[in-house]
């Protein structure tokens, strides 16, 4: 016998009849008392038999109330019931195929009939859904044999076949399988439980894999799953039932049995014995661990988590910033536990600034996560960031006060709500405060009672933020166990009701530790199931997407207005204000994923837009000018000097002439409204977007005496070279835009048709810098008459920062593009350019371009497998993967790159999957590198889930509910079940 | 206590490297010892001493072997020298400041003759290489310095290498590389760092000028060979003001 597992699960998944009861008619109380309190605690819990829903509920009984789910998966892998106060109710069902049913009817016909003409008696006793059982021992002494009998019911049944020639159960499973082969199932399932044989569709695997992808969604690994069976072992020579939820998602579970098992266990499985009062036990284990608050373990793997060992003074900064947690509106470095010098402990609200102009900067907030531990240099410390569950595990040993462990997590689930467990020596847990103020911040603490402390910070001119929190002090089976509660409240320009903070946060309390868990983790699996991408054969390239994918996702919530700066929620640097960053590179993620994410980005600049006007206003143009630096008020904060890496101080011109970010704004509302189908929005606010961007560039251009329309006096993508004229990014993003809203607008009441007219007149107007001979788009007028400087082959190294490297006028004066900039059109509106330039326009600006912005590489990346150069493509995705977790720039510890991240993506989605909402269709145009077996990435398209796999022959594209795509041009509706397509477009057939 | 032993000679630098021990003795924490090994005479060490207030302690025998016994006392924190006998001398530095800077494991000042020296220092400039190993021997300086109401400046000169990769918004950039630079190397509240593009040596005596410090702290490991201590030669060779060398721990190479 083994000894039972001895650490905390998250889920159990078990048989019913043998593990969970003696029999079916054995009192349950016990076992619904524990499944029920499981269940309030977050615990998830699935019942696997072969019999029906009346049968298992009638005898369980249990009626949870969450948030932990009870899943009950009969019928032998053919149904799944979820379970909670108002019973069961059907969540999935097999439905036979027609010709199935009379299928099962006839192989267990034939497999009667067989073993009649060997001489054994058997019948078939029942006929349910989607399988057949045939009685091998149909006689009245082993009518309805206990579960503890099996060793002898084994031996009766074994003598019975024996006596008519028939080696054993193996042999009457083959027999079986051949009936149902015979009689046209090929994919039967047969099984026994010794004194049955069952053909049938379905079996506990199925139940299995059904349960474990449930688990997965709820952001539960196999590794925090406990299996429970009495029937792992094989029974005369056939497998044990319970063998068939061993699936291969279930290989990092525990597995214990608690049955007979007269051939003993298989490798892997714990044989306990002692029947259902043994499972009980184990359950009551669990139970006993949550509410002696035993940290949870849920980690998901080398592929989803970002470990960091020990303390190095040199990198702990960045570290923090790779470690942190947000839940869209509050993000909190991944700092020590405890008190270090390198260490910089920030927490910080999205929207909320302080200060006034370019000296506008995120307010500091309260840090909750500190304990009043110092870090010496002997103390171990490591800790492991589970990116699909947000959860951050720390683990010190230390000197002086020996182990602590903790977890903590911003609940994505309840946005502004931070919780950190920790358990160890008491000493080491007796934080005197839950909250520190940073500092230099000023602020007020005030104790409401002896426990709940209230923190107060105050922006200026206004807004701030409340935080009300508590540390809860138990003892545990590890020591000492704090949880600590923190919620914050914050408004960008008033003061935060603490009353509200503290109703929040006893709000919080009732619902406890486990419950907070469930729903962050839950809110985090749910993000997942639609963004999710893995690369087959390049794990490193998988995880460095999933950590862009996390920081984006933690960056920006979901309602209201979401301000992104460029280092989101991870870091104070760039002062929080949000840049083209946000609307071009990361909202599209969103608009693919998570569609009311990419809207509260949106809203952030609708209710900016009478800034915007004023700002056209006060520059003597129509419509709206967006700020290139914003904060709360959404007039421009771009500082107008700065000193440069030489030490001079230089004039710095974005702010005056960067203004292709109106055009860019436009873009993202566009995009976002492809994307999410949302026709309110786009003949709503969006439409304003489209229409006041539009009056913009039709004020600002002018007509010279041929009639061309200029744009003068900007900077492009390409900061290197300012001011200059009729900058093509800025002059065709901009005759997209009079287009669009020209299309758009049609009807509109604030909008006559002479206006639209002159938009696409002025549209047709605008000069591009496309020259036909060539196929090149000159980047603004006279960039062809500059020094004709090759950065590729003059640095010894890209990317490079090369006006550092040449200095700013020698690069001025030349052919050096710090970034994409034509090519940004080849990106954004590939439409919108004459169709073949890219390759060209790739093939000279690339070598130009010294990658000398974080946002380069992987534009570059996306633009290179468009054209099909995969191994160039590669090279700078992988550039653009690692800019954080390698911290190229040596500034991540001021937080990370939102819009390389989001560049990430677009080189994945855009750039290799080739995808592009086309009206209601979707469109798929995949490459795939050699070194790949196969991708598959995950969007959201107009309210469809969408799954995309591309593998070397073929891509295969689920979606629920069926969606239109096309895939290298040819359209198909994609359904839940799949449509598998050739890689040179033709339609494969369904796939299962 | 601790002592700053001022290595006063005979020649015209005696009451620079005296001036410059009393200055910098704060920023060790320690008191002056004058201390002159007689070669040639020792009327102008004395009287430089005396003027000080300072009683002259007199050694014999090798001037470098006897300086490098004397300042392998522990209670010795550092040790100040003249550059040269007189201000056309040799340079980079004389044979018993070059014995000493290269052979003793402590903080060294080298004091130009034609130094002009305040009584206390008011500013320090202390270049940074961006290496852990630099950064951890002017660790102390940097402390002490800083504890001392010192405007210490740090210098970090940025070489075809060492550019950055990427320069997103410079306005931002600069701002955010400076301040973990500093975190990184000189994790001290209060410091500036100054950056340049360049050859370190070229930039180094120039900035000190154009901050008007008292001193130069170069962290370095004591290896005068051709082809080494670039930034320390220039240094040596140019500053008008004295130089703090303070040694990399062996086994740590620069």
């Amino acid at each position: 016998m083994g000894s039972p597992p001895n650490h905390r699960f998250e889920a159990a998944i078990f048989d019913w009849d043998g593990t969970a009861v003696p029999d079916r008619s054995a009192p349950a109380d016990e076992i619904r008392r524990v499944v029920e309190k499981l269940c309030g605690l977050g615990f998830e819990i699935g019942i696997v038999s072969g019999t029906n829903v009346d049968n298992v509920d009638g005898q369980l009984g249990a009626r949870p109330h969450g948030p932990g789910r009870l899943h009950l998966c009969l019928n032998r892998g053919s149904e799944v019931f979820e379970v909670d106060r108002g019973g069961p109710r059907v969540v999935y069902r097999r439905v036979a195929e027609p010709g199935e049913e009379d299928g099962l009817t006839r192989a267990a016909e034939l497999a009667v009939e067989q073993l009649a003409r060997r001489g054994l008696r058997t019948e078939i006793v029942s006929r349910r859904l989607n399988r057949r059982k045939i009685d091998l021992i149909p006689e009245p002494e082993w009518a309805d044999p206990p579960k503890a009998r099996i060793d002898e019911l084994l031996v009766a049944v074994q003598a019975r076949l024996a006596a008519c020639g028939i080696g054993g159960l193996a042999e009457v499973v083959m027999l079986a399988e051949a009936a149902a082969q015979e009689a046209g199932l090929p994919d039967a399932r047969v099984t026994s439980d010794a004194k049955h044989v069952e053909i049938g569709l379905t079996d506990k695997a199925d139940s299995a894999h059904w349960l474990f992808a449930h688990l997965w969604s709820r952001g539960i690994p196999p590794r925090a799953v406990l299996v429970g069976g009495d029937e792992f072992g094989p029974l005369g020579g056939a497998v044990g039932s319970d063998s068939l939820m061993l699936v291969p998602e279930a290989e990092d579970a525990t597995v214990v049995s608690v049955g007979v098992e007269p051939l003993g266990v298989a490798t892997g499985v714990i044989g306990l014995g002692g029947g259902p009062a043994s499972f009980l036990r184990l359950l009551e284990d669990q139970l006993a661990r949550r509410e002696q608050g035993e940290l949870p373990s849920l980690s998901h793997g080398p592929m989803w988590t970002l470990f960091i060992a020990g303390v190095d003074p040199l990198l702990e900064r960045t570290h923090e910033s790779l470690l942190a947690i947000a839940d869209g509106r509050i993000g909190t470095t991944g700092t020590l536990l405890g008190s270090h010098p390198a260490s910089a402990p920030s927490v910080l609200a999205a929207g909320v600034y302080d200060g006034e102009g370019p000296e506008t900067t995120l307010l500091r907030h309260p840090v909750w996560t500190r304990l009043d531990l110092e870090l010496s240099d002997g103390d171990a410390v490591e800790r492991l960031l589970d990116l699909r569950t947000g959860l951050l595990h720390q683990r010190l040993e230390l000197i002086d006060a020996g182990p602590v462990q903790a977890v903590l997590f911003s609940s994505l689930g309840r946005p502004g709500t931070a919780v950190l467990r920790a358990t160890g020596h008491p000493e080491a847990l007796s934080a005197r405060r839950p909250l520190v103020l940073p500092e230099g911040v000023e602020g007020t603490e005030r104790r409401l009672d002896s426990t709940v402390l209230v923190a107060e910070v105050a922006a200026a001119p206004d807004g701030g933020a409340v935080v009300a929190a508590r540390d809860a002090h138990t003892s545990g089976r590890d020591g000492a166990c704090l949880d600590r509660i923190a919620v914050y409240h914050t408004h960008p320009t008033e003061r935060p009701d603490p009353d509200e903070a503290v109703a929040a946060l006893a709000e919080a309390e009732r619902d406890g530790f486990d419950r907070l868990l469930t729903e962050s983790r839950a809110a985090w699996a749910e993000r997942w199931e639609d963004a999710d991408i893995s690369i087959d054969g390049d794990p490193d390239l998988t995880l460095s997407l999933r950590f862009a994918l996390f920081h984006m996702i933690a960056s920006v919530a979901s309602t209201g207005e979401a301000a992104l700066g460029a280092r989101g929620l991870t870091g104070p640097g760039y002062r929080g204000h949000v840049f083209w960053d946000t609307d071009v590179f990361v909202l599209p993620f969103l608009a693919a994923t998570h569609p009311p994410a990419a809207r509260a980005l949106l809203e952030y600049r609708v209710r900016r837009l009478a800034a915007a006007r004023m700002a056209a206003k006060a520059r003597g143009r129509s419509g709206a000018r967006f700020p290139w630096e914003s904060a709360e008020t959404g007039f421009d904060v771009t500082p107008t000097s700065a000193h440069d890496h030489s030490g001079a101080l230089v004039p710095i011109r974005t702010g005056e002439l960067e203004e292709h970010i109106t055009a860019d704004v436009a873009w993202a509302a566009d995009c976002y409204a492809a994307w999410a189908g949302d026709e309110e929005f786009a003949a709503g606010p969006g439409r304003t977007l489209l229409v006041e961007t539009a009056r913009y560039w039709a004020s600002r251009a002018r007509r010279d005496s041929e009639g061309r329309a200029h744009i003068y006096g900007v900077i492009g993508p390409d900061e290197y070279h300012e001011p200059v004229d009729d900058n093509a990014y800025t002059n065709v993003m901009a005759r997209w835009n009079l287009r669009r809203a020209a299309e758009l607008a049609g009807g509109a009441p604030d909008v006559d048709e002479e206006e639209r007219q002159g938009w696409r007149s002025l549209a047709e107007a605008l000069v591009d810098g496309y020259h036909p001979a060539t196929g090149l788009y000159e980047q603004f007028a006279g960039f062809f008459r500059l020094e004709p400087i090759v950065v590729s082959e003059l640095a010894s190294r890209r990317p490079i920062a090369a006006e550092v490297l040449f200095g700013p006028e020698r690069v001025r004066a030349a052919q050096v593009l710090k970034q994409a900039d034509v090519l940004m059109l080849h990106h954004l509106i590939p439409a919108e350019v004459e169709p073949g330039s890219l390759e060209p326009n790739l093939e000279f600006y690339e070598p130009r371009t010294a990658h000398g912005s974080s946002l380069s590489p992987g534009v570059h990346a996306a633009l290179f497998a468009r054209e099909g150069r995969l191994e160039k493509a590669l090279e700078w995705l992988r550039v653009a993967a690692r800019i954080d977790l390698d911290d190229i720039t040596l500034t991540s510890a001021a937080g990370l790159h939102m819009a390389t991240m989001g560049s990430l993506w677009q080189a994945l989605a855009f750039g290799f999957a080739g995808l592009r909402p086309a009206g209601s269709t979707l469109s798929i145009d995949p490459r795939l590198p050699p070194s790949w077996g196969a991708y598959e990435l995950r969007v959201r398209f107009r309210g469809s889930r969408v799954r995309v796999r591309v593998e070397e022959d073929s891509v295969l594209v689920r979606s629920d509910p069926p969606a239109s795509v096309a895939v290298a041009g040819d359209t198909f509706v994609a359904t839940p079940s799949g449509i598998a397509v050739d890689r040179r477009g033709a339609q494969g057939g369904d796939r299962r | 206590m601790s002592r700053v032993i001022a290595a006063l000679d005979n020649g015209l630098g005696a009451r620079v490297v005296l001036e410059t021990a009393l200055a910098v003795a704060p920023l060790f924490r320690a008191s002056v010892d004058a201390v002159h090994c007689r070669e040639d005479g020792d009327e102008l060490a004395r009287w430089t001493a005396v003027d000080a207030g300072l009683e002259l302690h007199e050694l014999d025998g090798l001037v470098e072997q006897r300086l490098v016994e004397e300042g392998e006392r522990t209670s010795v924190a550092a040790l100040v020298v003249g550059a040269h006998r007189v201000p056309i001398g040799a340079r980079p530095v004389g044979t018993v400041a070059m014995a000493l800077i290269t052979t003793l494991a402590k903080p060294i000042v080298v004091a130009p003759p034609e130094a002009e020296i305040s009584s206390t220092l008011t500013r320090v400039l202390v270049p940074l290489d961006g290496t852990a190993e630099t950064s951890a021997a002017l660790l102390r300086t940097l402390t002490l310095a800083c504890a001392a109401d010192i405007d210490v400046v740090c210098l970090h000169v940025l070489q075809e290498h060492t550019v950055p990769a990427f320069s997103d918004q410079p306005q931002h950039e600069v701002t955010v590389w400076i301040d973990e630079f500093l975190a990184r190397y000189a994790p001290c509240p209060g410091i500036r760092l100054e950056l340049r593009i360049g050859v370190p040596g070229a930039h180094v005596v120039h900035v000190a000028e154009e901050i008007q410090a008292s001193l130069i702290a170069l962290g370095w490991s004591q290896d005068m060979s051709p082809g080494r201590a670039a930034v320390v030669r220039e240094a040596l060779e140019r500053s008008s003001v004295p130089v703090l060398l303070v040694p990399v721990a062996r086994g740590e190479p620069r």
